[in-house]
């Protein structure tokens, strides 16, 4: 935490260098320490954490930690580490936006500069990322794909294996679809919101509703994206329910939808005829699962995510298995699970 | 010289040629998408529509005086999490929780408007800066967790008046107000004239400098008021209202309001921001695909800046 | 001046409509290489719009032209210049974050692989600003920083610095000095000596006695009659201009002064200004003469509360204690009004309404609780307008739709409503025409009448000697003399103007006693 230590004493440098503009009246020099501050605070914060001679050094590359699964997967990262501190040193990194494809990039080339023992990564795009997963590991660095399956054509096509850990969306979403088509008739009228429509994971959950459905012999009247957000599933949900008015189901790809969905339905009045399920197991959605508004959701433990591949990292570093995919258990999670 | 008016065809026009759109928009969906003329699509957009006008209300005046507002999407979504966490977290009372809510707001904006004046910065930069500032907030008071709130501002989405739910009514209301001040009162020629010629206003002895804070601190108030009608509906999600302010930026605009200030109207807004959703809302129900609403989406919002230019034209008749 | 040279530019039958305004009407022209062919008109007789066809700037919708007898349809200015035919506006093009050397050399910057070689730029606008005697003006100085005087020189600069069949200058000594206006003719001369071909525009009719060969003169897009300088009197051109008698010319009536309404002492605005004193009395003119850069723009503009003085006091209305006038807000709530010298820029609101525009000033008066009373500010803005005779269709025409010297009323209007006493007028008939002119001369005589205290700041000496009652007299930021109207000596005004420039000694003495 030597890191964390500099990183404090900078930013207090930095905030008293803008006090110093603010008071003194000669502005000019005061801007210039403050600028020279920045261009040698900027290196020394880069530099490799010092760490004993025998205690490696893990990246956790994370998508958007404004995004409350990710989050909730860095928590758990930051706890296992906690623990387990004399074992080894963690570094997390966050990207602001989700598809900052290039930022997460930038962010691995920093990571193989700083020589780091392992990387722990959920790409933000699945065929981008792999080039430079590729130059980490040219330069021994161990690399863990979490999360989001980096695309395996590609991976093919650079030469590379690196081991998926990770739950099965597909699968996941599947078991959702699955409980949900118990409570319907063949032929029913159901509806998919998406993710954001290039997302691998979004894809896969689709796909697993898709299934779902198709087995049970339901009708998927609408399949569109909601991007993630509450105000806009909302929207498309509302849209679709007046264009379909037999529905009987909104099948969302993330609970943050559910959300917008579950208001649709509300103000079409239609909360008792249609089942919504939708996936992640937020903390806000469980109340609702509790009171029947939202019929199911998927739990792919996110807090535990993380710590798989860190765990899983380790394990390949001190030589104890060879990189190979590892699935991580995935939990239809309802009212009767809750209990 | 001879006097006669037109001003009465000038209004016509105006409001004529928007609402042409509207209709025509609405024909359209109405062959394409299914059930698309029903009661419950109107309510739909009834519902979709109030706190994207209430935002675009605060950005009309904010563009007349020839400023932007980039923060407005972000400040709704520190508005929302903060009447969540009151409302959840701390276990406040509901009136509270939305008077902080709409101060947050107000607050932001005041700040944006102070900066923006005291230091003659550019509004967009200074806004810029407020949009990643209220949202970091945002994250820091729910730590990135959606915030559910169990029932306490369902008064706010169920009550309804004649059918017509009360966070309508009240975007309706605040339309109404909005276009009387920018129209009728002295505040709303400041306005336009701040917007028009700063410069000339100052040497006509007027401080241009209180109607910019004003104009700043209102378009907050009014995000701190949307925010609690999208977290009623929508729970306190700090990510709420991100990319919004485009969105109301292109409503704005649509409605014939100018970038370059000095010029707009609530009322066309009101209709730029029906336009909008009526658009979405047809594409949702004629399932289009997800390119197709894009494409559909700009073109229409660049189409609708294009029609304005010939109104000016028309209006104005001869060239410069 | 006989009459077998090259005819350059042809015109046959041009026309041009705006809307239902015919602003250009079959008009034919024959503009002939060595010659000076003037332009006169009241404004909007079509002069401008007629000198945009011919630089490419708007298209004709009827008639043809023929460049040395073959049809010239330029599409824009650039294709226009291309064909040797360059046009120096009212509107400066001068963009004013560009040094002045960019600017003149904008089209044809010196450049290798595309990046600007500044040394010979430089080199290039300095030997051109020394060859037409504007040496003062520094190639490298931003055309924004100079004064207004300067940038529209630098203007014309820019317009000779190129290969020129036919220079088209759009009033181009608005704001120039007579030492500045010397430079800009024996520029012209040079260039007819070349063949060229010019077109001046102006409402000057001594300098176009002065300077033109030819005449035009036109009337509502039409041409009055084409005719040598010499076959017509100014008197003829001008009563052909106006199509009425200019018999009952301007003059001022002995002035009933009244109490004093200003007084100003030791005001110093930077270097600018330095320490002047004066008062000025209800019921009277007066005149603030001087060369360009003397700082009678910034003292007025520092009395108003526009830019902050360094020392002084203003005392008001015969006041014993002096007034803060620290923003203009303070200024009009005294009484003060200013009209700046870009009424464009600074005065109006160009896109908006006559009426927005009339009561800007004074909403507090047609406005009950903060809610705009429309039918009283009809009702006024009507009123005034009618009193003003302000031409113009409807009060909710926007100001722009206006002529230079409606505007200017309009701007009086401005400051009428908010029942001021003391009216600056910076530059009041810069760019205004003939007739128009006579009309404001009449107006401020008005507003004397009715005991508001007048001050003009003006760079026409002749106009100040007609309208005025005293004149001071300011140079190199000091105000020198006062002359009182018994009559004015012309020479003496010219003389003083030039003191602080020709013998600075005299400040320094001056700030001792100080």
């Amino acid at each position: 935490m030597v890191a964390q230590t500099f990183v404090q004493d900078f930013i207090e440098f930095i905030t008293k260098g803008i006090q110093m503009m603010e008071t003194k009246r000669s502005r000019l020099p005061a801007a210039g320490i403050l600028f020279l501050g920045l261009m040698l605070g900027i290196p020394a914060c880069a530099r490799k954490t010092p760490s004993g001679p025998d205690k490696p050094v893990l990246a956790l590359v994370m998508k958007s930690l404004a995004n409350e699964f990710f989050k909730t997967m860095e928590e758990g990262a930051r706890q296992h580490h906690q623990e387990r501190a004399s074992q080894y040193d963690l570094k997390v990194v966050g990207i602001k936006n989700e598809e900052d494809v290039s930022q997460q990039i930038k962010y691995v080339e920093t990571l193989i500069a700083q020589k780091v023992d392992a990387i722990v990564i959920a790409p933000s795009d699945s065929k981008a990322l792999v080039k430079v997963c590729k130059q980490a590991m040219e330069a021994g660095i161990v690399v863990v794909n979490i999360d989001n399956k980096l695309d395996a054509e590609v991976l093919a096509s650079n030469g590379i294996k690196i081991p998926f850990v990770g739950p099965d969306n597909r699968k996941g979403a599947r078991l959702a679809g699955d409980y949900l088509a118990r409570r319907l008739q063949a032929g029913d009228a159901v509806a998919i919101i998406e993710g954001v429509p290039n997302a691998f994971n979004g894809i896969q959950r689709k796909l697993g509703f898709e299934e779902a459905m198709k087995a049970s012999g339901m009708n998927i009247v609408s399949s569109q994206s909601g991007y993630w957000e509450t105000a806009k599933a909302n929207q498309v949900a509302a849209a679709i329910l007046t264009s379909h008015p037999a529905l009987k189901a909104i099948l969302c790809a993330n609970d943050s939808m559910a959300l917008g969905a579950m208001a649709a339905v509300k103000a079409a009045g239609k909360t008792s005829d249609v089942h919504i399920v939708g996936f992640d197991n937020i903390e806000a959605v469980q109340t609702l699962l509790r009171e029947g508004r939202i019929l199911a959701t998927v739990d792919q433990h996110g807090d535990k995510l993380a710590i798989y591949g860190i765990e899983y990292a380790l394990d390949i570093l001190k030589g104890q298995t060879t990189p190979a995919d590892k699935e991580t258990p995935v939990d239809l999670i309802t009212a009767e699970t809750l209990r | 010289m001879k006097r006669f008016s037109w001003k009465l065809p000038v209004w016509l026009t105006d409001y004529l040629g928007m609402a042409g759109a509207l209709a025509i928009l609405l024909a359209v969906f109405g062959f394409t998408a299914e059930n698309f003329f029903s009661r419950s699509t109107f309510l739909i957009i009834a519902d979709q529509v109030p706190d994207i006008t209430i935002l675009a209300v605060g950005m009309t005046f904010v563009l007349i005086i020839a400023g932007i507002d980039l923060s407005v999407g972000s400040v709704m979504g520190l508005s929302g999490t903060v009447v969540g966490a009151l409302l959840v977290n701390a276990g406040q009372p509901v009136w509270l929780a939305v008077m902080a809510g709409v101060v947050v707001g107000f607050g932001c904006g005041l700040l944006n408007g102070l900066v923006t004046v005291r230091w003659s910065l550019p509004s967009f930069i200074v806004t810029l800066g407020m949009m990643e500032i209220a949202r970091g907030a945002a994250l820091r008071v729910t730590q990135s967790r959606t915030i559910y709130i169990p029932g306490y501002l369902d008064f706010i989405t169920e009550t309804r008046l004649l059918g017509i739910s009360l966070p309508f009514l009240l975007a309706v209301g605040i339309v109404l107000l909005a276009q009387l001040v920018l129209s009728r009162t002295v505040f709303g020629r400041y306005m336009v004239a701040v917007g028009t010629n700063e410069e000339a206003v100052r040497l006509s002895g007027i401080n241009p400098r209180p109607i910019k804070l004003v104009v700043f601190a209102l378009s907050g108030l009014l995000a701190g008021l949307a925010s609690i009608i999208q977290t009623a509906r929508y729970q306190a999600n700090p990510n709420n209202g991100q990319g919004v302010e485009l969105q109301v930026i292109a409503a704005v605009v649509i409605g014939g309001t100018s970038l370059m200030g000095g010029r707009g109207s609530v009322i066309s807004t009101f209709f730029g921001v029906l336009i909008i959703s009526v658009l979405e809302t047809g594409l949702a129900q004629a399932n289009a695909q997800e390119s197709t609403k894009r494409l559909i989406t700009g073109a229409v919002i660049v189409a609708a800046v294009i029609l304005d230019y010939y109104r000016q034209r028309i209006r104005h008749g001869k060239a410069g | 001046m006989n009459q077998i040279r090259p005819v350059i530019l042809e015109l046959r039958g041009i026309g041009k409509s705006f809307g239902p305004v015919r602003a250009v009407d079959a008009v034919v022209l024959r503009l002939q290489g060595g010659q000076v062919h003037a332009l006169v008109g009241e404004n909007g007789a079509g002069k401008s719009t007629l000198s945009k066809i011919m630089a490419g700037m708007l298209a004709p919708d009827g008639g043809q032209m023929m460049l040395d007898a073959k049809p010239y349809a330029p599409s824009n200015r650039n294709e226009a210049e291309q064909s040797g035919i360059r046009i120096v506006t009212q509107e400066f093009n001068l963009i004013s974050t560009l040094t002045v050397a960019e600017n003149i050399f904008f089209n044809d910057l010196p450049r290798s692989c595309g990046v600007i070689r500044y040394s010979t730029l430089n080199e290039k606008a300095s030997r051109l600003l020394q060859q037409i005697g504007l040496d003062f003006i520094h190639p490298t100085s931003r055309a924004g920083d100079l004064p207004v005087g300067s940038q529209q020189l630098v203007e014309i600069a820019s317009g000779l610095s190129r290969q020129c069949r036919l220079l088209i200058l759009d009033e181009p000594t608005a704001s120039l000095t007579d030492k500045e206006t010397e430079l800009l003719f024996s520029q012209i001369k040079a260039l007819c000596r070349q063949g060229a071909a010019v077109v001046y525009i102006s409402h000057r009719m001594e300098e176009i006695r002065r300077i033109a060969d030819v005449v035009t003169i036109l009337r509502d897009g039409r041409v009055v009659c084409t005719d040598t300088m010499d076959s017509l009197t100014t008197g003829e051109i001008v009563n052909r201009m106006v199509g009425r008698d200019w018999s009952d010319e301007y003059r001022r009536t002995t002035p009933e002064t009244g109490p004093v309404a200003l007084r100003v002492e030791h005001l110093s605005v930077g270097k600018k200004v330095r320490d002047i004193s004066f008062v000025a009395h209800r019921g009277e003119i007066l005149g603030f003469a001087g060369l360009m850069g003397a700082g009678r723009t910034e003292a007025m503009r520092a009395i108003f509360g526009a830019d902050p003085i360094d020392s002084g006091r203003i005392y008001l209305h015969g006041s014993q204690r002096p007034s803060r006038i620290a923003s203009p807000k303070d200024a009009v709530r005294h009484g003060i009004a200013l009209l700046t010298e870009n009424r464009k820029e600074e005065g109006l609101l160009l896109i908006k309404s006559i009426r927005s525009n009339c009561t800007l000033a004074s909403m507090e008066k047609f406005s009950t609780a903060g809610y705009v009373r429309s039918a009283r500010e009809k009702k006024h803005v009507g009123g005034l307008a009618d009193r003003l005779r302000l031409r113009c269709w409807n009060t909710e025409q926007a100001a722009w739709e206006l002529s230079g010297g409606n505007q200017q009323k309009l701007v009086v209007a401005k400051w009428l409503s908010t029942e001021c006493d003391i009216l600056i007028f910076d530059e009041p008939t810069r760019g205004i025409d003939v007739g128009a002119k006579f009309e404001l001369y009449h107006l401020l005589s008005d507003l004397a009448r009715r005991q508001k205290a007048i001050l003009v700041v003006s760079s026409d000496l002749k106009e100040l000697m007609l309208l005025c009652d005293r004149i001071a007299v300011m140079s190199a930021g000091r105000l020198v003399e006062v002359f009182d109207r018994k009559p004015f000596d012309e020479a003496a005004i010219n003389r003083a103007a030039f003191r602080e420039y020709v013998h600075p000694v005299h400040s320094q003495e001056h700030e001792r006693n100080a």
